[in-house]
């Protein structure tokens, strides 16, 4: 445990009134810690989402956090890193723009012997501790549902985001891992739609021209273009012959679910792994031995339970 | 120009056939290819996949019609793909079920654009800034407020009215009869008014324009106007075919809808072009991309063709047309 801190971070502690720790049993007779966050871009939801559970999470544990907002520049998070340095904080969660860009920021905190905790996406160095969830399992979970409904057996049509994006590289992975596994399972066509939902329409559209009544699922590796695919499947009246799937659980898609329209969608738990980040970086700061990597699973959202995830995001 | 078809001409045939393609080098382009795929994809030709292919190219056809306008005057315009957001998210807005008649979101939504277009044609006629500085200032000014207002966030929950538009009417799309609409009107305007031949004036030459006496500011205005205000009908097509108004809708439409008007034979630099030939533009592009989604071409050779095809049609085009 760190004896003195600089008199800045004193200082700002004072400024934001928590001086005082506030869970007086954890921290009994010492100073709260401190934890400094760099976050990707706050104009995210999703990144939003994660910062509030790790605010909400900071507090209950007694630890103040430091928060930055990097906004999208790997330079700016490398310079969020140096300060936190220079402040001596007793650990950095740090949430990367990029992978290579961005790793510099990790070399900087482990050089300087501060523990750190990246969390939701990966750099080349590797952190202290990662807290993420494979995006490939997203993918796999949605086709693995496909699967289910279909039996084993039917034809399926995949709209890619961006190629040679990671995420679409990722969930593209898991959607193959899948169809391997079930010979019954055949890809009929498969083409990008860019993420966006107008390009999906005129995709869905086109295929539907072509391949009729053969198609039997639809995969999209976000909602965005689900709900495209979804418009021009109910507009040429196929949706009771036709399974829709999604991942993101974006705010139209979980409705979606909910009036019975979208079979489902793939959630990923932004509050869970910014409580966990918390979690890790508290124990690594009390230099207690945590594992080097923890994935936080994705859920699975269909009508039955959608009612859980539709009251945060619809605000 | 000779008849085609009359082979007892004196002129030697190559030139006869030579002036044909020069006036219809992008309809045979278009034929060709379209009976390519004919062969290649039985039922590529069926009235189904007809109407589709309209109902895929009206937006990007109503924006390369108003980008025409604003090319022929020799200026430019890249701020359209951000009024097409700008729009939607207005317009969505006030399309809720039982807000406001379906008129209210319409009307505010192609204000806002006209708007944003009577500023670019103020910030260019009287400030003199070039038009590719202005509409890409304007570009992200208006993306930021689509931001603004909307908070990011994509509006839903359209009322049925709204949803209607994108629907059909008699069997054709509603967003084809806009266009059908759109291209007769604006080439009436082009060609049988005195603002369209003040048009082409300005974009020709316009200092000898102004020594004619026409008002060139005055054309220009007309033109940027026009132009935002087809980029909001675009906007609202758009919003009723994905059902929602998205602030990041519209991104890169610009390039998509200058490309469209620049196969279609309108010059860069102003003076030359039309109506007619930009809607050809966008239907060859629309053409192409529902071809080859249905031929199931991978991704990166679908970059690669679609490419290769438009250089070709247009060479086709222009070969001919600068020989003679």
């Amino acid at each position: 445990m760190k004896t003195s801190l600089p008199s800045i971070v004193l200082l700002l502690c004072l400024a934001a009134g928590c001086g005082k720790p506030s869970d007086p049993e954890k921290t009994a007779g010492s100073k709260p810690l401190v934890i400094g966050v760099s976050l990707m871009n706050m104009a995210n939801e999703y990144i939003v989402n994660l910062n509030d559970t790790m605010t909400a999470e900071a507090k209950k544990a007694g630890v103040q956090l430091i928060v930055n907002d990097a906004r999208r520049s790997a330079e700016n998070q490398v310079r969020h890193i140096e300060t936190f340095v220079a402040q001596k904080v007793d650990a950095i969660i740090l949430n990367p723009c990029e992978v290579d860009a961005s790793s510099p920021a990790v070399d900087k905190a482990l050089a300087a012997g501060i523990p750190i905790v990246n969390v939701n996406s990966e750099t080349q160095s590797k952190p202290t501790a990662f807290v993420g969830s494979h995006d490939e399992e997203s993918a796999r979970l949605a086709m693995e549902y496909i699967a289910g409904r279909l039996k084993g057996k039917g034809q399926i049509v995949i709209m890619h985001g961006y190629m040679g994006q990671a995420a679409q590289l990722k969930r593209d992975r898991g959607a193959r891992d899948v169809l391997g596994k079930y010979p019954g399972l055949r890809v009929l066509a498969e083409q990008t739609a860019e993420w966006d939902r107008a390009k999906a329409v005129s995709l869905m559209e086109n295929w539907l021209q072509t391949h009729g009544d053969a198609i039997s699922a639809v995969f999209a590796q976000n909602d965005e273009m689900a709900m495209g695919a979804l418009l021009a499947i109910e507009r040429a009246k196929k949706k009771d012959q036709i399974i829709v799937v999604g991942v993101d659980a974006i705010g139209d898609a979980l409705q979606a679910v909910k009036d019975g329209r979208l079979d489902a969608t793939i959630f990923q738990d932004a509050a869970g792994q910014g409580a966990m980040a918390v979690e890790l970086a508290v124990k690594l700061a009390r230099k207690e031995a945590v594992k080097p990597e923890t994935y936080i699973p994705f859920q699975l959202v269909t009508k039955d339970n959608v009612d859980k995830f539709l009251k945060p995001a619809s605000r | 120009m000779p008849c085609p078809f009359e082979w007892k001409t004196t002129a030697p045939r190559i030139i006869i056939v030579a002036a044909w393609l020069k006036r219809f080098g992008l309809v045979l382009a278009l034929v060709i290819i379209v009976a390519a795929l004919g062969v290649a994809k039985p039922g590529y030709l069926e009235f189904g996949n007809v109407v589709i292919v309209a109902r895929q190219i009206s937006i990007n056809a109503i924006l390369a019609v108003g980008v025409t306008f604003v090319l022929l005057t020799g200026g430019v315009d890249l701020s359209l793909g951000s009024l097409v957001a700008l729009t939607a998210v207005i317009t969505a807005m006030f399309a809720h079920p039982g807000a406001y008649p379906l008129i209210v979101p319409l009307f505010l939504g192609i204000a806002a654009s006209m708007a944003c277009g009577a500023c670019n044609g103020v910030v260019i006629t009287f400030g003199r800034v070039p038009p590719f500085i202005t509409t890409l200032g304007m570009m992200t000014i208006a993306r930021g407020l689509a931001y603004v207002i909307s908070g990011g966030r994509p509006t839903a929950d359209l009322s049925p009215a709204m949803k209607r538009i994108a629907g059909d009417l008699a069997g054709i799309p509603i967003p084809v009869l806009i266009l059908a609409g759109v291209a007769l009107a604006t080439w009436v305007i082009l060609a049988r008014t005195r603002i369209g031949r003040h048009i082409y004036a300005v974009g020709g030459n316009e200092n000898a324009a102004h020594a004619a006496g026409i008002n060139v500011r005055r054309v220009k205005m007309f033109a940027y106007v026009l132009c935002g205000a087809l980029s909001g009908l675009a906007g609202i097509v758009l919003v009723a075919r994905v059902e929602s108004g998205q602030p990041d809708a519209g991104l890169g439409y610009e390039l998509d809808a200058i490309a469209a008007a620049v196969i279609g034979g309108t010059s860069l630099s102003g003076g030359v072009g039309g109506v007619g030939g930009t809607v050809l533009g966008a239907l060859l592009i629309g053409v192409i991309s529902n071809g080859l989604d249905l031929l199931n071409v991978p991704y990166y050779y679908q970059q690669i063709i679609k490419g290769m095809i438009i250089i070709g049609a247009v060479w086709l085009d222009r070969r001919n047309a600068t020989r003679i």
